[in-house]
């Protein structure tokens, strides 16, 4: 597909959707993220991976700016992030994210939990938002149960209906924190295949994620992460095959 | 592994559900299974229905069988059954004063045609096809009381409370204009009157100035009634019973739970000012007594005003209340927040939504539901509170109660009020605490793992 290295090789690249440069974080004294750089391009799917703590949820919610940086640059669509409002909802109405406990607000209908962002982040008349929501339910297999609050329906069915609530606002890029992770192992497939649907539709993704099948199916790129640090990133097959450092090779032969 | 089983794999097969064991039924099944399952349960159980006949008989043998229904002074009574039996007619002969205090009696129905309004007002909230509830009940709490102000005070109105008096007169008929539109059209009476002005076709922005001409049209009708509105002024200081003790837990309840968020949401601000002006305004109100609070407001509010506005005593009473009420609610309210993951406020950022509409759409409505039987715990204790304002000379049910006893007809007679005023306060908390216990039921339909 469209990979950084084939890019490189063949002319005419997709454009940078999102730039990270000499990005750092801290929570109080603990250093979280170490000189990251990372670049997306329009169309790529990546997935991030690494052991716990090290530092990968962390870097892609400074992505929608969940959490703030103290170093660095984040650029997301020609939008540099700067804590300011402007640039934060100019980055939001663009970044879907979806997380591993769902979110859902379980005091409103599936389709309200939808239609809510279209109406206020988006002064959308109540008609449209809802008719926008229920394409989107349709998209992840789930128009039927639109009436029901999100505390009746399955874990991968709320993970779902996650997802729509994500594409409602039309996001171009969507962001994963371990989407798969709070779910029982037989229904971590439903929320795999929309995924898989939605990266052969060309949505840029980052994913944190678990799912090495995932990663081998979708992902134009796997970052590995540790300590707060990137230490290696390659096409699936390559970082698979043939890891460069020991600390990949000891985590991929944890968990394959 | 998998193939090798793969042509002679079984068939799974769940098995049919069964309905579950019948339960003995019937009431002589219940009671062997709730009151005599046991020896110990079989003797508690006497034990509890031999004190329960013994303190029901006491009271109905002191409160009915062995009363005095009529007599002239309190004397007649104590002759006729000594203190057996209560004596009613000197609580008939007060009850008036004990609901309305000394509100002139030619005047009453005004009391009481204010709180007709209010029924009316909050009426619609029970009609089943009103989709406005949400509206209707903000403009009960904002716009009522000043309509109910001119109700009960009366007098000369200055060109503020005109206009105020104006905006409930106004809120009045949009909420009857609106109820009937939306149970018997079924559309909101803004399309209503645009069907009937035949401008249903109109462009949006037309539409939306007719609407606001209406309203506007409205307002003023509502202003020419003021003017032509004359009652009769009664003072507060007139004002007392059970009258006043609605009127300023009335206004101390719908007071406190705004402020009560407000206070919160401020406390738990990232702004350090506004964080600790809240905290300081809690923690103040929290750690002192109500009665103090009423004393501090009553001597030391007319010294910080400047010269010669004399604040109504009754004014300065619902103050200490309401801050006192707010400072209260504030922290029943953070701990609704506290309850509220992280997730849910990252979700509603990360989908665009800024700080006060996640916390009107989000936030709140979760707080809230998991905080009704605290919350209303806080209305009830407001309510029982009030009768502190005793202390400062206001009459309120209570006090009125207590002077019933220094009647000079009925020197000495304390119990018998006080019993009624106890059914009083009892018939309305216990009214609060089942409409809340209603509300939790309502609200936690179909929302939870069913």
């Amino acid at each position: 597909m469209t990979g950084p290295e084939q890019a490189a090789a063949g002319g005419a690249k997709p454009a940078r959707v999102i730039e990270i440069a000499g990005l750092n974080k801290w929570f109080g004294d603990f250093h979280a993220l170490k000189d990251i750089d990372l670049t997306v391009r329009k169309g790529e799917r990546i997935v991030i991976c690494g052991p716990s703590g090290s530092g990968k949820s962390t870097l892609i919610r400074c992505v929608n700016h969940l959490e703030r940086h103290e170093e660095g640059d984040i650029i997301v669509n020609g939008v540099t992030l700067r804590g300011d409002k402007g640039s934060v909802n100019a980055v939001r109405g663009e970044v879907g994210m979806v997380f591993q406990q769902f979110n859902l607000f379980p005091h409103l209908t599936v389709l309200e939990n939808c239609a809510l962002a279209p109406m206020f982040a988006r002064k959308m008349p109540r008609r449209e938002a809802e008719a926008l929501a229920m394409t989107r339910l349709e998209r992840v297999r789930i128009p039927e149960q639109a009436r029901k609050y999100p505390l009746q329906l399955s874990g991968g069915q709320q993970q779902r209906v996650a997802i729509a609530r994500a594409l409602c606002l039309r996001p171009s890029i969507m962001l994963f924190d371990e989407p798969t992770s709070a779910l029982d192992p037989e229904m971590i497939k439903e929320v795999l295949d929309v995924m898989v649907e939605l990266a052969e539709e060309g949505m840029t993704m980052l994913c944190v994620t678990h799912e090495m099948g995932f990663a081998r199916q979708v992902a134009d790129r796997v970052v590995f992460m540790d300590q707060g640090e990137i230490v290696e990133q390659a096409a699936p097959e390559i970082f698979f095959s043939n890891p460069r450092y020991d600390r990949t090779r000891a985590f991929l032969s944890q968990i394959l | 592994m998998a193939e090798t089983h793969a042509e002679t794999a079984l068939i799974f097969q769940p098995k049919p559900a069964r309905p579950a064991p019948a339960a003995a039924s019937g009431p002589v099944a219940w009671m062997r299974r709730n009151l005599f399952s046991d020896v110990p349960n079989a003797l508690m159980t006497l034990l509890g229905g031999y004190i329960l006949f013994v303190v029901v008989g006491a009271v109905l043998d002191w409160a009915v069988f062995g009363a005095v229904w009529s007599a002239e002074s309190r004397r007649e009574c104590l002759d006729a059954v000594g203190r057996a039996g209560a004596c009613w007619p000197g609580v008939a002969e007060w009850l008036p004063n004990m609901i309305y205090g000394l509100y002139p009696k030619e005047l009453v129905w005004r009391v009481n045609l204010g709180f007709l309004t209010l029924l009316l007002w909050i009426a619609p909230l029970f009609m089943p096809r009103v989709v406005s509830k949400v509206n209707i009940g903000v403009s009960a709490v904002l716009l009522f009381p000043f309509l109910a102000s001119y109700w009960f005070h009366g007098g000369e109105m200055g060109l503020l409370w005109r206009v105020f008096v104006a905006a409930g007169i106004w809120g009045f008929v949009w909420v009857w204009a609106t109820a009937l539109s939306e149970q018997f059209a079924g559309r909101p009476i803004g399309q209503t009157l645009l069907a009937a002005l035949g401008a249903e076709d109109a462009a949006d922005a037309d539409q939306r100035r007719i609407l606001r001409i209406a309203a506007a049209l409205l307002y003023v009708a509502a202003l020419a009634l003021t003017l032509a509105w004359r009652l009769e002024e009664v003072g507060t200081r007139l004002w007392g019973g059970l009258f006043l003790t609605l009127v300023i837990s009335g206004i101390g309840i719908t007071f406190s739970l705004p402020a009560g968020i407000l206070l919160a949401l401020g406390r738990r601000s990232d702004m350090p000012v506004i964080s600790m002006l809240s905290t300081a305004f809690i923690e103040l109100f929290r750690s002192v007594p109500l009665i103090t609070i009423l004393f501090m407001f009553n001597t030391m509010m007319p010294l910080f005003m400047p010269e010669g506005t004399d604040v109504n005593q009754l004014l300065r009473a619902i103050v200490a209340v309401c801050f006192f009420a707010a400072a209260y609610m504030a922290e029943v309210i953070r701990g609704g927040l506290q309850a509220i993951p992280r997730g849910q406020y990252e979700a509603a950022s990360s989908l665009g939504l800024g700080y006060w509409r996640s916390t009107q759409l989000i936030v709140m409505p979760q707080a809230l539901r998991i905080m009704i039987p605290a919350i209303v715990g806080n209305f009830i204790g407001l309510f029982k509170d009030t009768t502190l304002v005793s202390i400062i000379g206001l009459f309120d049910l209570m006090s009125m109660a207590r002077a019933v006893g220094e009647d000079t007809k009925w020197l000495g007679l304390f119990i018998e009020p006080f019993f009624v005023v106890a059914m009083i306060y009892f018939v309305f908390c216990f009214a609060m605490s089942s409409y809340s216990i209603g509300l939790e039921k309502k609200l936690a339909q179909g929302r939870d793992r069913g």
